[in-house]
């Protein structure tokens, strides 16, 4: 069996609610989100899929971003933070994810 | 080359390869890659951040294929829905079923929009026909025989709508038209569910 195939279906929808949660921790840009992820390859978000990603949540009203230029000048970022609809999606996502992983470990275990 | 050189190139490559997005979107997203490649090259880490991208053309598609499910979704609107269809048809076969199924639908819509047409333009021609042995049925435009048929040849059909045609064939055209509609927007649902946080 392919595991590599199964760990992508694994992912869908657990990068979009990883990046709610980091953002509902704080304002980040996409750097600050791959930075915060950078230890955690599971997840599987990389600079390539972070800012497509990224892209569709602000279109669904889920986050905005605003461009912001670091005091003293330099180099501008675009910094995503949640929005009341974001938080609102967040809220049910966890309910849901914490649901499912508790009826899957009972299932499954927990040992490696 | 040199660093900046580099980024210059690249994203010269993918402004051209979102070229079918609005102004407003590719530059925000040529703006934000650019903050990307600047930072990570300030880092030293330049070759790494590129090579993660993917090339310019990979990266353009992934951001199209995302903003093109979610505009139609959001639109709605049947040429819009179906535009994405027609843009994603090559690269998913759901998106290819979803025109197929849809364009019957929107083709027997315009084919009922023209029998009205044709009902109000030439109702002699136009005509809910009926093969008086046969009990055939046709709906459309027939070009009527100019000599009445010889004895034992089958006769002419009737027609047997008359004016109501126009009220038949108009409610026939909408009503294909909304079924076509719904299943296009229903197919571009279908991935959006299937659809992987991008390019995972």
């Amino acid at each position: 069996m392919d595991v590599e195939i199964w760990k992508s279906q694994l992912r869908k929808g657990a990068a979009e609610l990883a990046i709610l949660a980091l953002l509902d921790a704080g304002a980040r840009s996409g750097i600050g989100l791959l930075d915060a992820l950078s230890d955690r390859p599971a997840i599987g978000l990389s600079d390539g899929s972070i800012y497509p990603l990224l892209n569709r949540l602000e279109r669904e009203g889920r986050i905005a971003g605003r461009w912001e230029t670091p005091h003293g000048g330099g180099r501008g970022q675009k910094i995503y933070s949640l929005t009341a609809d974001g938080a609102s999606a967040l809220r049910s996502m966890r309910g849901a994810w914490i649901g499912f992983r508790n009826e899957l470990t009972a299932i499954v275990g927990e040992r490696r | 080359m040199s660093d900046a050189t580099r980024i210059e190139d690249y994203l010269r490559a993918l402004a051209r390869a979102l070229r079918s997005l609005p102004e407003r979107d590719r530059d925000d997203i040529v703006a934000e890659i650019r903050a990307h490649l600047e930072h990570r090259a300030g880092e030293g880490r330049l070759d790494a951040a590129i090579k993660s991208l993917g090339g310019p053309d990979n990266c353009a598609r992934t951001f199209i294929e995302e903003i093109k499910i979610q505009t139609a979704f959001a639109d709605g609107g049947p040429a819009k829905t179906f535009g994405a269809l027609l843009a994603l048809a090559s690269r998913r076969v759901t998106a290819a079923a979803g025109l197929f199924v849809s364009l019957v639908f929107f083709l027997l819509a315009a084919g009922f929009a023209f029998t009205a047409l044709a009902e109000i333009v030439t109702p002699d021609l136009a005509g809910f026909w009926v093969g008086p042995e046969t009990g055939s049925i046709m709906i459309g435009t027939i070009e009527p025989p100019s000599v009445p048929p010889a004895p034992g040849e089958p006769p002419a059909p009737r027609e047997i709508m008359g004016r109501w045609l126009i009220l038949f064939a108009a409610g026939m055209a909408v009503l294909f038209f909304v079924i076509g509609q719904w299943l296009s927007r229903f197919f571009i649902r279908l991935m959006m569910r299937r659809k992987s946080p991008s390019a995972i």
